[in-house]
């Protein structure tokens, strides 16, 4: 409880600090989220290859970047910041990905996912997201080891359920039940999926 | 018409990951304009991404400064402004299949830059007397990003599938044994699925496919264009 409370206060100094730089451009304000999500990102984008370290740097300045300049465009009712700063790092590590990748393809990670319609700001969507926000935080509290430890193969290390598959030496079927588990678990699913 | 084919939370989730294969992704990307649920739950498992790195341990920089990370957004040219709404369409599965003026205005917002004149101008080739097909690209992985338009009323074979090969509508419908089939469906096809599927008789039917390119399969309408293909009678 306590905890989740400090989360709670955390977000929403977070999202006053995003509201300022969108607004105004404000230095002060951006250097606490440079503070608090450039080593996130750096531990996110190590995740991917281990020791990685001038990836790691590149990664996360890239992304700090893009947090700068479309900071304008974030709406605090449709994502918190730790959503929208997730789906910046997870598009550039995609793009930093297929720059490097064995066949040139002209699809990028915008073509992927800035398409997407927003649902429309409004306190029900507002409020689901709130929803969703508890019972995620309580439901990875509470995950069994094993789920967690695939979905932090498939959502940090950029693993595709193949390569956990090899990786964590389990038959494919096994990583895909584990996943959908904790979806499950987290009620993250609606529509009979 | 209700979409009734969703992307699995196999699927879902993988995409919302990053960790699919471009084409594939391209192809859950494209569906999820149609659909609003699998948006809702796409959003829903974009906010799991962001509460799950926050669980990491954080890995603190000596050499990336906040001075030099200003000086390098300083140094950015003024952003160009970004003028999507200047094409006047809108974003939903029923404005991707009314017919406007514009020639992409039939044509899901994820795939206008590969079909940036439309369906028609695209190089369609015969590759049997009622289908045809038009290669848009290959992926990351290699994987083929083509598109099929069957004729109304075009049958094809009984036939089954090898690996994962993903169709989805994008315009007209067809049948098989199991149902109908309309705008918006993602299918998901492996070795498990026989069918034989029937576009609908008043309408000519489009579909986006990613398949694997070495051995020719081309999605839910499969495996029995080999033969034809291998005649050469496509030569991407």
């Amino acid at each position: 409880m306590v905890q989740a409370q400090v989360k709670a206060e955390q977000q929403k100094q977070l999202k006053q600090w995003l509201k300022a730089v969108g607004q105004s451009q404000d230095r002060a304000a951006f250097a606490k989220l440079f503070e608090h999500y450039v080593p996130l990102l750096r531990a996110y984008s190590l995740a991917q290859e281990p020791g990685a370290t001038l990836v790691a740097d590149d990664l996360a300045q890239e992304v700090m970047i893009k947090i700068w300049n479309k900071a304008a465009s974030y709406n605090p009712s449709l994502a918190n910041t730790n959503t929208w700063v997730f789906t910046l790092a997870r598009n550039t590590r995609i793009d930093a990905l297929r720059r490097n990748g064995r066949y040139n393809t002209t699809i990028d990670a915008d073509d992927l996912f800035e398409h997407i319609e927003d649902e429309g700001p409004g306190p029900f969507q507002a409020a689901q997201t709130l929803m969703t926000q508890e019972a995620i935080n309580a439901g990875l509290a509470q995950l069994p080891k094993e789920q967690a430890d695939v979905l932090h193969k498939v959502y940090l290390q950029g693993r595709s359920h193949q390569q956990a598959s090899e990786e964590l030496r389990l038959p494919l079927g096994t990583i895909k039940s584990r996943i959908r588990l904790a979806l499950k678990k987290m009620y993250l699913l609606m529509g009979g999926q | 018409m209700t979409i009734t084919q969703h992307p699995s939370s196999d699927w879902l989730s993988a995409y919302a990951a990053g960790t699919l294969p471009l084409g594939q992704s391209l192809c859950v990307a494209t569906h999820l304009e149609f659909c609003h649920q699998c948006r809702q739950n796409y959003s829903r498992l974009n906010q799991l991404g962001g509460e799950l790195m926050q669980t990491l341990t954080p890995v603190p920089s000596a050499k990336l400064s906040l001075d030099e990370l200003m000086a390098r957004i300083e140094a950015q040219p003024a952003a160009p402004k970004q003028d999507i709404e200047a094409e006047g369409v809108t974003l939903s599965g029923a404005a991707a299949t009314s017919p406007t003026k514009h020639p992409t205005a039939g044509v899901p917002r994820s795939l206008r830059k590969l079909i940036p004149a439309g369906y028609q101008k695209l190089k369609w080739s015969r590759i049997s007397p009622s289908i045809r097909a038009a290669e848009l690209c290959r992926d990351n992985s290699g994987l083929k990003v083509e598109l099929l338009r069957i004729k109304p009323g075009g049958a094809t074979p009984t036939h089954t599938h090898l690996g994962d090969e993903l169709t989805l509508i994008l315009q007209g419908s067809f049948s098989d044994e199991e149902g109908v089939y309309h705008a918006g469906d993602f299918m998901s096809c492996d070795q498990s699925d026989t069918h034989t599927p029937v576009a609908s008789v008043d309408r000519e039917c489009i579909c986006l496919t990613v398949t694997q390119a070495p051995i020719q399969l081309t999605g839910f309408f499969g495996r029995w264009l080999n033969p034809l293909l291998r005649r050469g009678y496509t030569s991407h």
